[in-house]
């Protein structure tokens, strides 16, 4: 991870998160879907509150992020594949699937892209906020980071592996199925 | 009509008043007179092994500290310091040897003993610290592996609480020689909505299945399995399953447990949850080797959804919010790369970014609006579907309805009126 990215890779990574961001906030999932590679994993951890260990103190250790997110088979709020991804996107264009019909107003915004040169493509990190409208006054602010995997294609970047590490202890919107 | 003179809940239950999910005092009442007389189930074993495991929870609005402690006893402690009250354990679970208090740095056991007060030396007195422990929750019971506490000492035992309840719940948490584990920590998500609502939605209310799921469920091989052989079953008044009993025809690969989410689709998991049913019968007898649940709920906010492998608990945060707690449950034998393949079961469906629960949340948050309409007040909620057609059933216990029969929900509100009106312990009615 220490290849930075040169200026052009930078703009054209920062362009693919703009497409993509407006794809979602436009509602064209399908278009969104074809952006993920074939063997896409997609996974939002859980984040809990853990016990600090004091024999970590005073070290930057103390506080590492990973012990928030648990390990092993601990299970994560989300755990896609493009299968599952591609029954969340058919679902969505459904008459009854009543938590989107009538359907969000969304707005994300992507900042902070850090992005560095891997082989076959490149390791991204990048800030999400989604303000997240329903019907009526039932508004929501979802924050969170993305770590993601990007392959180069023929076809042009798609995405690999995406992780969102939401800022959140008790999720408090109304659902976290959502594409972030 | 003054509203406030009619009952809350009819006589037979198959009306239940608006207030019941919106009044500030009776959500008050429901404090003092369910969650502080119920037993409330607090934590599972597996979560808790070694002396100085610990996590937090609440019970109703209480929050508490579940922890076994050096004599090997889980033990459950109301998590606030005797001293100014501020909550000692800040985590949501771990292991730990003490638990200081940041204000004045009181320090206690994982189980509520006070053992140091730094401020003692400099005074003259000393402290009867054996009085000034956290405030103990006096009766913890569990019930495979399942553990329970109450706040009220003179509260039945768990066991007479759950009554055939059992079993049931052994069809799940005594299946398997090992039992089941939780791995992980709670998924929690605050939600808009009445504690009581997804208690109905897993108490029995499969009815809603086909419907408010009608994206993903409608036409599919499960809902017509469910309408053929699905029961909703009052095992006691409080609670209930949604079950579907096979016949005894029934191959075994539609008997086990495991196969309503997707996870089964992968033949090296279908051949060994097939294995695994084969011992099940002499574990639990032949009509239970062909019983698949599917939801559970144990008064009054005790959850677990059978097919997709989840415990959960709805805790009550006013009349209009709910923090909705929820736990993977897994065999607990299973080879780690099946309990990973298993794991999409509880994923993909439930929990916060579950594509079912996403629909059901939506139901829960949208009745407040119902519940909000006093005009509306003298039309309360219809609870009357199959009223009068449950009955006992030759092969399982309690009283058993067909699977839209909504008297799991009228059972529930006659229960809960009583514990309301006249204020009685938690014993059932």
């Amino acid at each position: 991870m220490s290849t930075p990215v040169s200026l052009e890779q930078q703009h054209r990574i920062s362009q693919f998160y703009y497409r993509e961001a407006r794809l979602l906030d436009e509602r064209l999932y399908q278009q969104w879907l074809a952006l993920l590679s074939d063997d896409v994993l997609y996974t939002i951890p859980a984040r809990h509150t853990p016990m600090l260990d004091p024999s970590l103190r005073e070290t930057e250790a103390l506080l590492n992020l990973q012990q928030e997110t648990g390990s092993g088979l601990a299970p994560p709020l989300r755990d896609d594949s493009k299968l599952t991804l591609g029954i969340r996107v058919m679902r969505a264009y459904k008459m009854n699937s009543w938590s989107d019909n009538p359907p969000a107003r969304t707005r994300r915004f992507v900042s902070n892209i850090e992005a560095y040169v891997v082989d076959g493509g490149f390791e991204v990190y990048s800030n999400l906020l989604l303000y997240y409208s329903r019907y009526g006054q039932d508004n929501h602010l979802y924050s969170g980071r993305r770590h993601d995997r990007l392959r180069e294609t023929a076809d042009g970047l798609q995405i690999a592996a995406r992780e969102v590490l939401l800022d959140t202890n008790v999720v408090t919107g109304p659902s976290v199925g959502l594409f972030f | 009509m003054d509203s406030l003179l009619q009952p809350l809940v009819s006589a037979d239950g198959s009306h239940v008043s608006r207030r019941v999910f919106r009044d500030p005092s009776i959500y008050r009442l429901e404090q003092q007179r369910i969650f502080a007389r119920s037993w409330l189930y607090v934590a599972h074993e597996s979560q808790l092994h070694r002396p100085g495991d610990f996590l937090a929870n609440f019970m109703g609005e209480t929050p508490v500290i579940v922890a076994r402690g050096d004599d090997g006893q889980i033990h459950v402690s109301i998590n606030s310091c005797s001293h100014r009250g501020v909550p000692v354990c800040r985590a949501d679970q771990g292991n730990a040897r003490r638990f200081v208090c940041p204000y004045h740095n009181w320090s206690y056991t994982v189980d509520g003993r006070l053992v140091a007060v730094p401020q003692e030396k400099k005074v003259c007195q000393t402290l009867d610290k054996d009085k000034l422990g956290l405030k103990k929750v006096p009766r913890v019971e569990s019930y495979n592996g399942l553990v329970f506490a109450s706040l009220d000492p003179a509260i039945e035992s768990l066991e007479s609480y759950l009554g055939d309840m059992r079993f049931y719940l052994d069809c799940m948490f005594d299946r398997y020689p090992g039992g089941v584990e939780v791995i992980g920590t709670a998924h929690k998500w605050q939600l808009r909505g009445n504690w009581k609502l997804p208690v109905e939605n897993q108490l029995g209310d499969v009815g809603h299945g086909p419907f408010l799921h009608g994206s993903l469920l409608k036409n599919t091989p499960q809902v017509e399995e469910l309408e053929r052989y699905g029961l909703n079953v009052v095992p006691k008044p409080g609670h209930g399953v949604a079950v579907r009993l096979l016949p005894e025809s029934a191959p075994a690969a539609q008997c086990m447990w495991g196969t309503d989410g997707i996870a089964a689709f992968d033949p090296e998991v279908q051949a060994y949850l097939l294995e695994r049913q084969q011992a099940v019968a002499a574990r639990l007898g032949d009509v239970r080797a062909r019983l698949k649940p599917l939801t559970y709920s144990i008064y009054p906010n005790f959850s677990y959804l059978w097919g997709n492998n989840t415990i959960r608990v709805s805790h009550p945060r006013g009349p209009d919010a709910v923090e909705y707690w929820s736990w993977w449950v897994v065999d607990a034998d299973a080879p780690e790369h099946i309990k990973q393949k298993l794991r999409v079961n509880y994923t993909f469906f439930f929990g916060p970014g579950g594509v079912l629960e996403q629909e059901d949340a939506e139901a829960w948050s949208q009745q407040v609006i119902g519940n909000a309409i006093e005009a509306a007040d003298d039309v309360p909620y219809y609870y009357g579907l199959g009223l009068g057609e449950a009955k006992p059933h030759p092969e399982i216990p309690g009283m058993i309805g067909s699977c839209y029969d909504e008297h799991y929900a009228r059972a529930f509100y006659m229960r809960w009126q009583q514990d309301i009106g006249a204020g009685k312990t938690g014993a059932a009615p």
